[in-house]
């Protein structure tokens, strides 16, 4: 049976017209395609998410002495577990290879991050140098 | 002195706090739990880092004379990097997520005209400084950000403009949700007010999972945010949780049920009036089920209050416990005699007890109970309460009311900030 050719594309739910036009839309976007991709893959702008840090001012370190030996050195813990006993250690180790070597044990005030004026007050005071413990 | 686990961050914050060449030793990971032959050892041994004798080190650091870097003064401002980027956009996904911008999966890349969008949300200007954030305050310097710099995380997130305030207030909040703690700690957030419904977010079946944009966007808005406004989550640096916490990735959102909650919203409880919006920050341990708790299949109204105490036996007195329960279970909770949540919060904090000789055995758990004057004449039987305060323990409601189950949160209430300021 000959099927009329605008029967047979109604039957598959498709105008003649569509058909023509979607045969042009295709070779179209080919072209469109070619000329992007001769272009390279376009670019675009994004912004930084990062926040504002701090300025930072330099603190210089503290001279050094020239020597530790006949010196008080304050071993200094900031509380974190097992710092005191580590510390202690530190101090038998000075007391047989630098007997000369006075040690004092001092514990930070506070939490971790606290300052602890008193303490540093006391070492400029009566110590020659600071051997702190910070963990963990 | 630090153990070699702690190195960059010791580097690190020592160049922040201005001192880059602070003379630093190291020693094996960790002291904590060794013996004191294993800690001796460890100072005839060798620093793990430079390989040379400790002990030689440390006389060395403290009598080399200074170099004339390690003298100098003035003041420098670390970069964060252009105020742009330009490329493809495969690529900038790439450049994000290797330059510790994202949480690991894609964003929604930050165009002018996303952002500019998003700024619609918040009558606030775009340079207004919000405020800071920080790791860990006293530990790490805080960084200061704006309303812009925070809808650039909103538009990384895939909020929408109408959300920006709900995230703005979370920022402001100051609370990171990335701590730097060897914990792992999590954060939560409790939304009240009309927002919820104008916005429609999920207050009902699956309110704290992958059910709704609003929730999901607003809970990781709060990541990105830490990361890139606060300099958190740094891994090894300004992040040290040993395992990390499922809940950083969108942290817990909850959505209060006020419409089905027989309770004062939370919010009312903290003095906000209720058509206030108003999110109110945790933080903590985390959260985990409650289902199988002691008394929950008891007939016909189960003893939920019987299971709270159960479910709230692992947890740490360091931080204050959260009671989330759905709103069958505080109907069944009221039928029991509890008519609001500050009675049950005052139950639960009066028999919430353990004894000495448990808590002597646990990490952060008996807290100031066991501390002080009042702890000497303390015996191994005596009961003593798990926290000191019913401030501690905080009731919230939300869930769909498909069962009678809640969860369990490890975690203190910090402070509340409104929603509405940011509109």
């Amino acid at each position: 049976m000959k099927i009329n050719r605008r029967t047979l594309l109604s039957l598959l739910g498709v105008a003649p017209t569509a058909l023509i036009s979607s045969a042009a839309g295709s070779e179209q976007l080919k072209n469109k395609k070619k000329i992007a991709e001769a272009a390279g893959p376009t670019k675009i702008e994004t912004l930084n998410p990062r926040g504002i840090p701090p300025a930072i001012t330099l603190v210089p370190l503290a001279p050094r002495l020239a020597s530790i030996e006949g010196k008080t050195i304050y071993l200094v813990s900031d509380g974190f577990p097992g710092a005191d006993t580590f510390l202690n250690q530190i101090s038998i180790w000075f007391k047989k290879n630098m007997p000369s070597v006075a040690t004092v044990f001092r514990l930070k005030a506070g939490g971790f991050a606290d300052d602890d004026p008193k303490l540093w007050a006391e070492i400029k005071d009566k110590g020659n140098a600071v051997i702190m413990a910070i963990g963990h | 002195m630090v153990t070699i686990a702690f190195k960059d961050l010791a580097l690190t914050n020592a160049a922040k706090k201005g001192m880059p060449l602070e003379r630093i030793c190291f020693t094996p990971h960790p002291i904590w739990g060794k013996s004191e032959a294993e800690m001796y050892a460890y100072l005839e041994g060798n620093d793990p880092v430079r390989g040379i004798p400790l002990m030689k080190e440390v006389v060395d650091a403290l009598t080399k004379p200074l170099t004339d870097d390690e003298k100098k003064t003035g003041v420098t401002t670390p970069s964060v990097g252009p105020p742009t980027y330009v490329d493809t956009a495969d690529n900038l996904q790439k450049y994000y997520m290797d330059n510790g911008m994202t949480d690991f999966m894609p964003i929604i890349l930050p165009t002018q005209e996303k952002v500019d969008a998003m700024l619609k949300g918040s009558s606030h200007h775009p340079d207004e400084v919000v405020g800071q954030l920080t790791p860990a305050r006293g530990a790490f310097p805080a960084w200061q950000f704006t309303v812009k710099q925070v809808a650039i995380n909103a538009v990384m997130a895939g909020a929408e403009p109408e959300y920006l305030p709900i995230i703005l207030a979370i920022a402001a909040s100051e609370l990171p949700s990335l701590s730097s703690s060897t914990n792992s700690f999590a954060t939560a957030a409790i939304i009240n007010g009309p927002i919820r419904d104008k916005l429609n977010m999920n207050y009902g079946i699956g309110a704290m999972g992958p059910f709704n944009q609003v929730n999901a966007s607003v809970g990781r808005a709060w990541t990105l945010l830490s990361k890139n406004l606060g300099n958190c989550g740094l891994p090894g640096e300004t992040y040290l949780g040993t395992q990390g916490n499922v809940v950083e990735f969108n942290n817990l959102i909850i959505v209060e049920n006020e419409k089905d909650s027989p309770w004062t919203p939370f919010h009312v409880q903290k003095g906000f009036k209720p058509d206030e919006n108003v999110v109110s920050v945790f933080f903590g341990y985390g959260i985990s089920q409650g289902q199988g708790g002691k008394g929950s299949a008891i007939k016909p109204v189960p003893q939920f209050d019987q299971g709270l105490l159960y479910n709230f036996t692992p947890l740490t007195s360091i931080f204050g416990a959260v009671a989330v329960l759905d709103p069958l279970v505080a109907k069944d909770l009221v039928e029991l005699g509890y008519e609001t949540k500050e009675k049950l919060s005052e139950w639960l904090q009066k028999n919430a007890t353990l004894t000495v000789r448990d808590a002597r055995t646990m990490l952060f758990t008996g807290g100031a109970a066991l501390r002080g004057p009042q702890a000497a004449g303390l015996k191994d039987d005596d009961l003593i309460p798990r926290w000191p305060s019913t401030a501690l323990i905080n009731v919230v409601v939300v869930g769909g009311q498909t069962n009678p189950y809640y969860q369990v949160a490890n975690m203190s209430y910090s402070k509340s900030v409104s929603i509405d300021k940011w509109m």
